[in-house]
């Protein structure tokens, strides 16, 4: 049973990943008035690029991506999806933890070995900007973490149906405002757009993918909206009883997601920095505070 | 999507694939380029068709060159058209790049540009209206669909011919062959 969730979960996240990234498409198209491109795109693009010749620019180019992919696809192993919770025992908020931060670095090291000028740019906003969001994430989780006396997500989701989904409950309602906050920087959709900048960095580190590795890339970016995602829905909104109504969720919140991402401009780095440390870290405080006082 | 469609995407998904998904890089090289804006945003609305401007080469596969090009952005536009990974099409846009249109008589342009890089379809006018690049669209559809959008095989089995002809223009090219040249090939073998 075990082994089939394994096998199933990767695949579900893949399928709704892709999903979201033809939905965030059409769903912008018609925000501008326009009909927009079939909702299948995404996948017809995967298709093309790996058909396509591809164009190696060393070692580290080709682990770099696999190594990102990789990461992406243990975190979701960790993460339960409704009552799909394939490796999720006792610590899996300590892994999640852990190697969120390793997806960016894989495609930071594979887009540094490919030597353009542009990509170096890209990565160092990513980096910076995955250590803006890092700070006010870890404070978050530890608040949760704190308040349930837990570190597994099972056992908080489970807690959370019980009573109250954590958004709507005094200790963490805070806490649950500033991961909102931080949640388009962990996309990297809109306002945070800044890795990917098409117009001023031509695409950032993905400058030189070409062929299956920009495919990788995509699959990639695709599992990264989900786990962002799925973790909120999991931490705050009481996770579910079953996969549809933890989907069902997970599209609510992408959507609103989109809205944002439809309505704002970019920030440039200095001043997505200064944001992120300031107001999601010290509503994150705050709501670490409270969760002190009130377990007292 | 229509029934006949699902047994194509089975038969060849690469093959479909390229047909709806082109990813257009475009050189900015002449005055076709303000025909172009319109295409891609809300009033022609080019993602109805999976085109979509790109930001480099390496992840295009349609490369339009609008309007005259001059000796100058020539350079550019072979290196970047080499830089584009292998299923990938060319469209001239406007009668510049096809014989000189306008620029005929002029010394700093190229006349015809099929001579350099090789190109799978032309849209002609001075300069041509939104609508014709959904007409190229869909003509570049049924040449891949029957195999004649061949230009990349071209430039390969080609290449010392199109290499000569750059040489003519520019004296010594400062990049190396993309492909082995002939004289090379004897060398080798
Ligand atoms: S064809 Fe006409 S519009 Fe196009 S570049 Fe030449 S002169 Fe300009």
């Amino acid at each position: 049973m075990r082994i089939v969730e394994v096998i199933l979960a990767p695949i579900l996240a893949l399928l709704i990943g892709m999903f979201f990234l033809g939905l965030a498409r059409k769903i912008m198209a018609r925000i501008h008035w326009r009909y927009g491109p079939p909702i299948t795109q995404p996948v017809i693009d995967v298709i093309r690029l790996f058909s396509q010749k591809s164009v190696s620019h060393g070692n580290m180019f080709t682990l770099g991506v696999l190594f990102s992919l990789a990461c992406s696809l243990v975190l979701i192993l960790f993460l339960p999806m409704g009552k799909i919770c394939p490796l999720s025992s006792s610590g899996g908020m300590l892994v999640i933890l852990y190697v969120m931060l390793l997806a960016p670095f894989g495609i930071a090291l594979s887009g540094g070995e490919a030597a353009n000028p542009n990509a170096s740019i890209g990565i160092s906003r990513k980096l910076t900007l995955a250590l803006g969001y890092e700070v006010p994430l870890l404070v978050i989780l530890l608040a949760v973490m704190t308040h349930y006396k837990t570190l597994s997500i099972v056992n908080i989701v489970s807690m959370q149906q019980n009573t109250s989904w954590a958004l709507t409950s005094l200790p963490l309602f805070l806490s649950g405002i500033a991961y909102i906050l931080i949640l388009p920087a962990i996309l990297g959709i809109r306002p945070f757009e800044i890795t990917q900048a098409a117009q001023e960095i031509s695409s950032g580190p993905m400058v030189e993918y070409g062929g299956s590795f920009l495919a990788l890339a995509t699959i990639q970016h695709g599992l990264n909206l989900f786990i962002g995602i799925a973790l909120f829905v999991n931490l705050f909104l009481g996770g579910a009883g079953n996969p549809p109504i933890f989907f069902l969720k997970m599209l609510v919140v992408f959507v609103l997601g989109l809205f944002i991402n439809a309505a704002l401009p970019r920030l440039r780095i200095e001043q997505a920095m200064r944001y992120l440390w300031r107001w999601p870290t010290l509503i994150a405080f705050i709501g670490m505070i409270i969760v002190l006082i009130i377990r007292r | 999507m229509d029934r006949n469609q699902i047994i194509k995407w089975l038969k060849a998904p690469a093959k479909m694939g390229h047909k709806y998904s082109l990813h257009a890089i475009y050189f900015c090289t002449g005055c076709g380029i303000i025909e172009v804006p319109p295409v891609i945003t809300a009033r022609w609305d080019a993602e109805r068709f999976g085109v979509i401007p790109v930001a480099t080469p390496r992840q295009a596969n349609l490369f339009l060159i609008t309007g005259y090009v001059s000796v100058k952005t020539l350079k550019a536009i072979i290196r970047t058209y080499e830089q584009m990974p292998s299923p990938k099409f060319t469209v001239g846009f406007g009668s510049c790049p096809i014989n000189g249109g306008m620029y005929w008589d002029s010394y700093n342009t190229i006349k015809r540009l099929d001579k350099y890089i090789p190109i799978d379809g032309w849209i002609a006018g001075c300069m041509p209206r939104p609508e014709a690049i959904f007409v190229a669209v869909t003509h570049l559809w049924t040449l891949i669909d029957k195999d004649m959008a061949d230009g990349y095989k071209r430039y390969r089995s080609n290449y010392h011919l199109y290499r000569a002809n750059q040489e003519q223009l520019f004296g010594e090219l400062e990049w190396p062959p993309l492909f082995p040249l002939e004289d090379q090939v004897e060398q080798i073998a």
